[in-house]
């Protein structure tokens, strides 16, 4: 009886503490209100207009057309969520995978789904294997790109940099002009300090990036099967003195769900292979560090796997640690497929 | 009386290789079969862990009173389908896939009921997580690297 009273509801691991046919019905029952509400407003607006028309009121700035497209939206969304909320009360949600699933199928979408048929949510390897490499078959691409890192820092700077100093300039002006505003010289000071540590981070981002130079990780074939053998060949460019330089194959699981509000993630890593570490040596300008070497997949390895909010990730992940820079780490997805290579099956 | 499913594995253990055959064979028991409303087998994997439940079905049918001469839908029902290569079962840390052969009955009055029946897919060992990295290189690799043009 506890959980019809009730009202704030909690999930506990994949299970629900309400009704669920409650929470659909109060779903159903929010939509439907602000659909009649969007109807009923933006009829006696319209309505009202039509009856008697108040031609200055369409000018814009005074507001009936904004009024016009909340209302709008009130109608189409709490419409459109009202219908997906009754459709999806009366259907299970095996159901409905299956009416998701035929829609996927049919070839209209075929194109616009990467993922391999063969293998249902194993993600697909056509970005890592269109690049060819200098000494293997593929160059892996790096999932992280400096450029828009950056980008965003720069952004970032640059737009919180030139508020503060107008600030600072207002506020030093008021000083100077004998009418202090004490406010104004309180916020200013943690807005300096934020993009001091902004610029800070930017030219670190940027001496990370020229001064540790580009990683590159080759692969002899892809995509990967478990038990087989496959070579790489790692190259590491920049003028470094490096603590220890790492390559490694890596196995994580990653989980997204909500809590509130908030999505979160979290990562979980089930297996780490070292394939090279070295340390303490230099690297010199014009001669990348080249390492190659052989590497074997667990015979047990579980596929690459990638659902809405669950995925089994595998990475070549390169890490070093120089002497003059942070630690930096470079991951280079690779894709796993079950079963045995396509020449070797049966 | 609440109805009973009853579902059975037409196979030897509840082990399956990828792009095997599953069979299954499932019924209600119930006294009056006027009261099913509709009736639902699929074979479906599902997540289980910290995220969000995922879910997909490979195989999926459905009945209803209408398509029946009598309107008798309480079974025996059999069906087959071939299982695919992807997701296998994955008996992970924080991501678990499972795969089962789920019947749901929906009733004309009260709430439906449904069971369910596991099985592997795949031979997949348990993982758990990595707390102290293996720091092994699994052989010894070429050391220079102006050897590599050899």
């Amino acid at each position: 009886m506890a959980k019809w009273i009730r009202v704030w509801e909690k999930k506990r691991g994949d299970r629900r503490t309400g009704s669920r046919l409650l929470g659909d019905l109060g779903e159903a029952m929010f939509f439907a209100v602000m659909f009649l509400l969007g109807v009923a407003s933006l009829g006696y607006l319209i309505g009202s207009q039509v009856i008697e028309p108040t031609p200055e009121l369409y000018s814009l700035g005074v507001g009936f057309w904004l009024l016009v497209i909340v209302l709008g939206s009130f109608v189409l969304i709490g419409g459109g969520s009202l219908i997906f909320a009754l459709l999806r009360m009366g259907t299970s949600a095996e159901r409905r995978s299956a009416l998701a699933q035929r829609a996927a199928n049919l070839d209209l979408f075929t194109k616009a789904l990467p993922r391999e048929r063969g293998y249902p949510t194993v993600p697909s390897d056509e970005n890592l294997t269109n690049s060819p490499g200098v000494v293997l078959a593929f160059r892996l691409p790096s999932t992280q790109s400096p450029a828009w890192r950056l980008s965003a820092v720069l952004v970032f700077c640059v737009v919180w940099n030139v508020t503060s100093v107008g600030l600072l300039v207002i506020a030093v002006r008021l000083w100077q002009s004998g009418r202090p505003d004490w406010v104004l010289t309180v916020l200013v000071v943690p807005f300096v300090a934020i993009g001091a540590w902004a610029t800070y981070y930017l030219l670190r981002q940027m001496l990370i990036h020229t001064g540790v130079g580009p990683t590159h990780v080759e692969v002899s074939a892809h995509p990967f099967y478990p038990g087989e053998e496959y070579e790489f060949y790692l190259t590491q460019a920049g003028r470094l003195r490096l603590n220890f330089l790492q390559m490694a194959l890596v196995c994580e699981e990653v989980a997204t769900f909500q809590q509130g509000t908030d999505v979160r993630e979290e990562v979980c890593r089930v297996f780490e292979q070292v394939l090279y570490r070295g340390e303490d040596f230099s690297i010199d300008w014009g001669i990348p560090f080249e390492r190659r070497g052989h590497l074997i997949m667990p015979p047990d390895a579980m596929h690459s796997f990638e659902s809405g909010h669950n995925a089994v990730q595998w990475n070549l992940v390169v890490e070093g640690k120089t002497r003059a820079w942070p630690h930096f780490s470079r991951r280079f997805p690779i894709v796993v497929h079950p079963g045995q290579p396509p020449g070797e099956r049966l | 009386m609440e109805p009973v499913v009853q579902i059975r594995l037409l196979h030897p253990g509840s082990r399956f290789t990828p792009g095997e055959a599953l069979r299954c064979e499932y019924h209600v028991q119930l006294d009056d079969p006027s009261q099913i409303q509709a009736l639902e087998a699929s074979v479906m994997w599902f997540t289980e862990g910290k995220g969000e439940e995922d879910l997909a079905v490979q195989y999926f049918e459905r009945h209803v009173p209408a398509d029946y001469v009598g309107g008798d839908m309480r079974g025996p029902w059999q069906f087959s389908t071939l299982l695919p290569r992807s997701p296998l079962s994955y008996p992970g840390v924080i991501v678990k896939v499972r795969w089962c052969v789920r019947v749901r009955v929906f009733l004309v009055r009260g709430r439906g009921v449904a069971a369910e029946v596991p099985f592997q897919l795949g031979n997949l060992p348990p993982t758990r997580a990595l707390l102290r990295p293996t720091a092994e290189p699994p052989r010894a690799d070429v050391e220079a690297s102006d050897e590599l043009d050899e």
